[in-house]
């Protein structure tokens, strides 16, 4: 109690030194903390925790459902990864049937892809780690110039991995790009899947603002990973990635 | 576990009063105290974070919440609890159930009001609609025109509330959707100006509806290094407003900051990080007497207030 009178008293002794001023008298506010931390100490309301408890249940059971199956884990790396390399093809593949045309390029990075899949059984769960974000697939229609600013990112870069290209790093530019196996043609538009997060300049593709078109598709990306992996169940076949060389670095 | 430097004060009452030499069991009887509680950016954080050594792990967590404003509302006699925005996405509850248990529970938490952040339009204007009936508590807008849009007349400008004769005007503020969520999801929804809408709120809130305070939920984010209209500079360009509490930045801030208006009057602004770890707890102290012919201003003595002893 004595305790709070001094400070009440301090608090006091400040507003008369303010009053004494030659402006309106206000009571300038004592700012200290005023947030209160929610934590172990506090048990759970037990109305609500009634409340979220069969709400939990479900969450728990859906996230726990296995989707697929991989004989091998797939993880992120340079250039070009089977995890990579797997969500770039399955942006290709889930988009083109919404698109209704066939679409030259498909995009990704590494820091969009927050953990690997792992090896043996995928669950919801795994594919909501994998991506957290709600970002959505759109198709960028681009100018041959913006796709040859958007390979040499991915050279320097290496977190930028690029489905249906082929391509050579040469000291940190790219070189010999070839788009579905034909030679890059810089006169040419190229179209590419990836999501309107990369789309809007994230990760610094900055070049990508200067799309000539963009076109949303109405499709989570997670969702679409999800029904990726599902297929490939239903199809009796494995979770694993197209590892063929994409990337050549020279040194 | 982070240490706390609670004020250890209890009401003090308006200077005036002491100024007269009224004793201090006294002086509080001349005065009425109002406790603000609040959270932003929840992000359908119903459980608390995974306590597995990450940062913040183990703590928030709606039902506990609702236990501490439980607590302070038996302590309190005039409490207000509000949101300012970004309530849903971030964990599957969201994903799963379509905010439909974050309203819920908010309902039964007794929340007096919200604003709407930009999550609160990822499932699009069709999936806010859809959810609103599970909210027993306003969400206030003055600066998003719902009037070409599903939505047109859901949601108020602003609401006053009255605690013990003192008027408290609340107006809502969101942030710039383009960019930020996909025109799908926002459709027709129109931006106003937050600057010019916040004038015109607090003259609507002061002179017609004769508020002794006003305060704003925003989600314009705290402040921005480019200059873009954030809390702070609301703060700045309006005055007449006392209570700015914010969200979107994510912001913990040590202390509210305090922004002072040449004619003196002075604007708080507050922000609680994201995810229900903290909530915001303000306790204004209103004189029963000056409240009647000054400015709120002259009257009120903010003061923070530990929850639990020691």
């Amino acid at each position: 109690m004595n305790k709070h009178f001094s400070k009440g008293l301090a608090v006091l002794a400040l507003s008369l030194s303010i009053a004494g001023c030659q402006r309106p008298w206000a009571a300038s506010p004592t700012l200290g903390t005023t947030d209160v931390p929610v934590d172990k100490t506090l048990s759970a309301d037990p109305q609500l925790e009634a409340q979220i408890a069969p709400y939990r249940k479900e969450v728990t059971l859906k996230m726990s459902e296995v989707v697929g199956k991989a004989p091998a884990a797939l993880g992120k790396g340079d250039y070009e990864s089977p995890l990579g390399n797997f969500v770039v093809d399955l942006q290709l593949a889930q988009a083109e049937p919404i698109y209704g045309k066939p679409i030259d390029l498909s995009l990704t990075t590494n820091g969009g892809l927050r953990v690997p899949l792992p090896e043996g059984n995928i669950t919801t769960g795994n594919v909501f780690e994998l991506m957290p974000f709600e970002n959505e697939l759109v198709v960028l229609t681009l100018k041959g110039e913006t796709v040859q600013q958007l390979f040499d990112y991915a050279a320097e870069k290496k977190f930028a991995p690029i489905g249906n290209a082929t391509y050579t790093v040469q000291n940190g530019k790219a070189t010999d790009i070839r788009i579905k196996g034909k030679p890059f043609d810089a006169n040419q538009t190229y179209t590419l899947v990836t999501s309107d997060y990369l789309a809007g300049g994230g990760d610094n593709l900055h070049m990508l603002k200067e799309a000539m078109q963009t076109e949303r598709l109405g499709l989570l990306l997670r969702d679409v990973i999800l029904l990726q992996i599902r297929q490939l169940t239903a199809a009796g076949k494995p979770v694993t990635a197209d590892t063929t060389q994409r990337v050549t670095v020279l040194p | 576990m982070r240490r706390r430097d609670f004020l250890k004060t209890t009401a003090v009452g308006a200077a005036g009063i002491s100024l007269m030499g009224v004793p201090f069991s006294a002086e509080a009887a001349q005065s009425i105290n109002l406790t603000i509680l609040h959270t932003n950016d929840q992000h359908s954080r119903i459980d608390p974070f995974p306590d597995d050594g990450r940062k913040y792990g183990g703590m928030g967590g709606m039902a506990r919440r609702a236990t501490l404003i439980e607590q302070i509302r038996k302590e309190e006699p005039n409490v207000l609890l509000f949101d300012c925005g970004d309530i849903w996405q971030g964990t599957p509850y969201f994903n799963f159930f379509g905010g439909e248990l974050e309203y819920k529970l908010m309902s039964q938490m007794k929340y007096d009001a919200a604003t709407l952040g930009n999550h609160d339009f990822d499932n699009g204007l069709e999936g806010l609609e859809k959810m609103l009936p599970h909210a027993r508590f306003p969400f206030l807008s003055a600066n998003y025109d719902f009037s070409k849009t599903i939505l047109q007349n859901r949601f108020a400008p602003y609401k006053v509330f009255q605690k013990q004769g003192v008027r408290i005007g609340v107006f809502g503020l969101g942030i710039e959707l383009e960019g930020l969520v996909g025109k799908k999801q926002y459709g027709e929804t129109a931006y106003l100006d937050p600057v010019a809408t916040a004038r015109e709120m607090v003259q609507e809130l002061r002179q017609n509806q004769k508020c002794n305070m006003v305060v704003c939920l925003s989600h314009l984010g705290y402040k921005y290094e480019d200059g873009k209209v954030s809390d702070v500079t609301l703060a700045q360009a309006v005055e007449g407003i006392d209570l700015i509490l914010g969200g979107h930045t994510h912001t913990f801030l040590d202390a509210p900051e305090l922004v002072r208006h040449a004619s003196g009057h002075e604007t708080l602004v507050n922000q609680v990080g994201w995810s229900g770890i903290f909530l915001g707890r303000l306790d204004f102290t209103f004189s029963k007497k000056t409240m009647q012919k000054t400015s709120l201003k002259t009257a009120l003595l903010p003061i923070s207030r530990p929850v639990t002893a020691s």
